[in-house]
């Protein structure tokens, strides 16, 4: 049941990481493509919103590997 | 192209004996395929090319008469064999009841975390006394350990440190972050080495880290910094009511997130190269040897050798996100806030 569990969460957290940072892509090429000027800029907040997003899904992916390997805390 | 194929074939070689002397040893232990935690957890000893060189135990306890006592043992074996200690699920209990209080063992991740910070000290005396010298100040940096020290320092101070603090204030914080960055750097890059383990993989050093800048964090906040999370400037009382609680648990969350990040990031980079080469074992178990062969010499090998690249590139690049957020925060931290001049000016001028 926990295997399971860490199955489908695994899962869904990839899956939100996914849209997230894909959306994040998608808003920094086209800034970019607009005003290739400020692209620097535009990476550094890139990296750093990318990094807020991917802390988010990793703590859901720890808890998947708790789940999985039933490690009690 | 002949000497290309020789290559292949000796790898293939090599790896289908080391293949079947594996599963041998395995199956006499009974003991999972791939023991994947096995690997990623701190160890009692230090690994080097095969060879395990045990490491001190050093443990405050209390006996089963209630004494406190520290005792030190050049190695767990030893620790078991003064009788006072015994080894149970890898773990050490006293034999006549009592418990550990805490455990000072020097263990491998320790000791990789010591190489890392070590190897970064030494690199900065090191450039820092060529400095002094004048090579790079006075004439072009000389070698490719220098040039690229120096591309690091300038990325570090110009694009991170100087761009999230305060320019009055950034020069007080650049030591602090550049030790962070190149320790990080060398750890990460140090587990990469097949023979050792990476730290960072580890909860309780990424916490260490974190630790660390939550207290710097802390101690350089401004009198604007605790006004923002105890006294929210410029919203209605009520407001503060729900505000406060949610800033004061922001303190503590982003240090928080900053170890999690890191930990995560090295921890999931070194779980898919253990699983990815484990499939080898897992088919060759499933299928026969030839099956694992095949495995091992389409998909995992080579997919092991890209994820290595990989990891290289994400090895600098979470050591620069740790930087980086580290900046962030201190920078929101010594920031001297011009709002309330701004109300100020907006209410007079209105």
């Amino acid at each position: 049941m926990g295997l399971l569990a860490a199955g489908i969460g695994a899962g869904i957290v990839a899956l939100g990481a996914g849209i997230g940072i894909g959306m994040i892509g998608k808003g920094a090429t086209e800034s970019i493509a607009r005003q290739p000027e400020a692209s620097g800029d535009i990476r550094g907040v890139m990296i750093l919103t990318a990094a807020f997003i991917e802390g988010v899904a990793l703590l859901g992916l720890v808890i998947c590997i708790l789940l999985a390997l039933e490690i009690k805390i | 192209m002949i000497q290309t194929l020789r290559r292949v074939f000796l790898t293939l070689l090599f790896l289908s004996v080391s293949t079947s002397s594996t599963f041998a040893s395995d199956e006499k232990a009974e003991e999972p395929v791939i023991d994947v935690m096995g690997t990623l957890a701190d160890h009692d000893y230090f690994k080097f090319f095969g060879k395990k060189l045990y490491l001190p135990r050093i443990i405050y306890w209390v006996d089963e008469e209630g004494n406190s006592r520290v005792n030190t043992f050049a190695s767990t074996k030893k620790a078991t064999e003064s009788v006072l200690f015994e080894e149970r699920d890898h773990a050490l209990v006293p034999t006549n009841g009592g418990h550990i209080v805490l455990d000072l063992s020097i263990t491998s991740h320790l000791v990789y975390f010591w190489f890392g910070m070590g190897s970064a000290v030494w690199l900065t005396i090191a450039m820092s006394n060529r400095y002094k010298k004048g090579v790079g100040k006075d004439v072009e940096p000389k070698g490719a350990l220098h040039n690229t020290f120096e591309v690091l320092f300038l990325f570090i101070r110009d694009d991170v440190v100087r761009e999230n603090i305060n320019e009055h204030k950034a020069n007080k914080y650049m030591p602090y972050l550049f030790t962070m960055f190149m320790g990080i750097t060398f750890i990460n890059l140090f587990g990469l080495l097949p023979w050792a383990a990476t730290a960072t993989a580890d909860l309780t050093v990424t916490a260490t880290l974190a630790v660390m800048t939550f207290f710097v964090t802390q101690f350089s906040g401004t009198k604007d910094y605790w006004g923002h999370i105890f006294w929210y400037p410029g919203v209605p009382t009520w407001v503060r009511v729900i505000l406060t609680p949610v800033e004061i648990l922001g303190m503590f969350t982003k240090p928080f997130a900053l170890a999690i990040r890191l930990f995560a990031n090295m921890l999931s980079g070194k779980i898919m190269i253990i699983v990815i080469l484990g499939l080898i074992f897992i088919f060759a178990e499933a299928f026969g040897a030839i099956a694992g062969l095949g495995m091992g010499a389409i998909i995992s090998v080579p997919l092991t050798a890209t994820l290595y690249a990989l990891k290289v590139f994400v090895a600098l690049l979470q050591a620069y996100i740790f930087t980086l957020l580290s900046a962030v925060f201190i920078g929101m931290a010594v920031e001297d806030h011009k709002h309330d001049e701004e109300h100020y000016n907006a209410e007079h001028v209105a």
